[in-house]
């Protein structure tokens, strides 16, 4: 933000930024912040009718949920699925993002409707991905098996790992373009004569890429992996919708089972103590990637 | 640097890729839609279609609940992007225009509500609402849209506010137009561009939105089209034409949005390629 001093008076911009921000900031607080602290107060709380408060119960809901094996297996699957969906999105988003950066017939429509996963609704996705790998009339086994991959139909989510990785893929297809966008704007900061300066030296495009690319894009991608990391640990709909958790609890994630707590079972103290470790690790996990890979962005 | 055949094979190939990757899937919904039910489970699947029928789109306008849930997310989603420009354009004023004392503070706050799992906020304000009577209104699904709209939708307004000069307001604040309207008259028809990009932002956030919309609203009357569509589901058993059906009409309306608006959103993503 530019901090220019401004010439009309500062008591009145006082004034107007009250006013203005009174009810952006007034809908926040009521939606995010009090709920938040709502959340610590109902799991401390033992509570078996919605709408009651419950009589405080302390640690109670904390020392089950983290004494139960469930809590740290679905712990262990959003890992998994976290590292994952970073590991596919990044390599998916630098490629495209790389082809997107140079010039070609229609790289400015393409630039803009990349992103159209995106822009459709979750539940769309689910429906095109079932149906692309159902074994009915889906194209992809047809596909694979043209393709030579696979010799005989597979089951896309017959078990946990096979369930999972199938989730990882859709959810990059719909997210990797997003990445990618940010990902170009980080490449079109780079200035050109830079690489101009390196093939006169003689540098290949490998060598100019290892050189110049990765190195400059690093402060991007360390912004787009901690929000990568809290969007995609957030996932719940697409999971939810293809495989419920299943099979036998295989891509069970935190959110899935903080939901089938609350909303199945109506363990909303067990459920709400759930969501509060998960969020203290998410904000610890922010600050630990932001602290850890933040000193190569010096070298910008 | 001029490029070599085989550096623009490399190139076609990707970018072919690229399309293939995002559009194929696209395709094959939006053409089997018009096949006919025994071509869509064909175990030989078509890239192109053999037959043509309407029948899944009439059975889905006429007998499926999906006319109403598709209303229902117009509103909502409508509703929740006005509401999003509205406080958004205030809250960009004061961030990007006013000196305050805090200023640089509540706007870091803002930015950390995303740290938080949006499950965490789901119970207590299930729990909320309830009590204050706000479960399976549509009212609920704006408040939170909104929500997590806004947000985003102020980063994206810094780079919105960032390409005016503010020479332009100071010009006519000397022509001795008044601060309400400078920004009316000057500042609103400049921003055009981002209210563009947060609008078609806070329209799709909510347009998907379905964790919330399950769990807030009750009724089936008061579905949006993610829980209903979802509801489709399950319902039948799996009749993928009529789903491929209501697949494509619920991306109509974001792929018309985005043919309209979608480079401003882009633009707003991306910081400073606004010109």
């Amino acid at each position: 933000m530019a901090s220019k001093p401004n010439s009309s008076g500062r008591s009145d911009d006082r004034r107007i930024a009250v006013l203005l921000l009174a009810l952006p900031l007034g809908l926040l607080a009521a939606t995010l912040i009090v709920p938040m602290i709502s959340a610590i107060n109902i799991s401390l709380r033992d509570i078996r009718v919605i709408g009651s408060d419950g009589p405080f119960a302390g640690f109670d809901n904390y020392a089950r949920v983290l004494t139960d094996g469930t809590f740290w297996h679905a712990l262990g699957i959003s890992v998994v699925w976290v590292v994952g969906n970073a590991v596919v999105q990044t390599i998916l988003a630098l490629t495209a993002a790389l082809v997107l950066n140079e010039k070609f017939p229609g790289v400015r429509v393409a630039r803009v409707w990349i992103i159209l996963t995106w822009i459709i609704p979750t539940v769309v996705v689910v429906i095109i991905w079932r149906w692309l790998l159902s074994p009915s009339g889906g194209m992809v086994n047809p596909l694979l098996i043209q393709l030579g991959i696979i010799d005989r139909p597979m089951g896309f989510f017959a078990s946990g790992p096979a369930a999972m990785t199938s989730l990882i893929l859709i959810n990059s297809w719909r997210w990797f373009p997003f990445v990618a966008i940010m990902l170009l704007a980080g490449l079109q900061r780079i200035p050109n004569d830079i690489y101009e300066a390196a093939a006169v030296d003689g540098a290949g495009a490998v060598a100019r890429f290892r050189a110049i690319t990765w190195p400059l894009l690093q402060p991007t991608l360390l912004v787009l992996t901690v929000m990568g990391t809290l969007l995609s640990f957030n996932v719940f709909d697409i999971i939810w919708l293809l495989t419920a958790g299943g099979p036998a609890g295989g891509t069970e994630t935190l959110p899935v089972l903080i939901y089938e707590t609350a909303f199945k079972a109506y363990r909303m103290g067990d459920a709400a103590a759930m969501s509060v470790v998960a969020s203290v690790l998410m904000i610890g996990l922010a600050l630990v990637l932001l602290d850890r890979l933040a000193p190569k962005e010096t070298g910008r | 640097m001029k490029r070599g055949p085989l550096s623009w094979l490399v190139l076609a190939l990707a970018v072919f890729a690229l399309a293939f990757v995002v559009l194929a899937p696209m395709w094959l919904v939006g053409t089997s839609s018009f096949k006919l039910p025994r071509e869509i489970i064909n175990r030989v699947p078509t890239w192109f279609p053999h037959s043509f029928t309407l029948q899944h789109y009439q059975k889905l306008l006429q007998t499926s609940a999906f006319p109403t849930y598709f209303l229902n997310s117009v509103l909502v989603a409508a509703s929740s992007a006005f509401v999003t420009v509205i406080l958004a354009l205030m809250a960009g004023y004061a961030f990007f225009r006013l000196e305050f004392r805090g200023r640089d503070f509540l706007y870091r706050l803002i930015m950390v509500a995303y740290a938080f799992p949006s499950i965490v906020i789901l119970i207590p304000i299930y729990l909320m609402f309830a009590k204050v009577g706000l479960i399976d209104t549509d009212l609920a699904l704006v408040l939170v849209n909104v929500t997590f709209a806004l947000p985003f939708s102020i980063w994206m307004m810094r780079t919105f506010f960032a390409s005016l000069p503010r020479e332009l307001e100071e010009a006519a604040a000397i022509d001795g137009a008044g601060r309400w309207k400078t920004v009316v008259h000057v500042l609103i028809p400049l921003l055009r561009p981002g209210i563009a990009a947060i609008a078609i932002f806070a329209f799709v956030a909510s347009w998907t939105e379905y964790l919330f919309a399950s769990v807030l609203i009750i009724s089936d009357a008061k579905r949006t089209l993610p829980v209903g569509l979802s509801g489709i589901i399950g319902q039948y058993q799996i009749d993928w034409g009529l789903l491929l059906a209501g697949a494509s009409l619920s991306v109509l309306p974001v792929i018309v949005f985005f043919a309209f608006v979608g480079r401003w959103f882009v633009a707003g993503l991306t910081e400073g390629a606004v010109k």
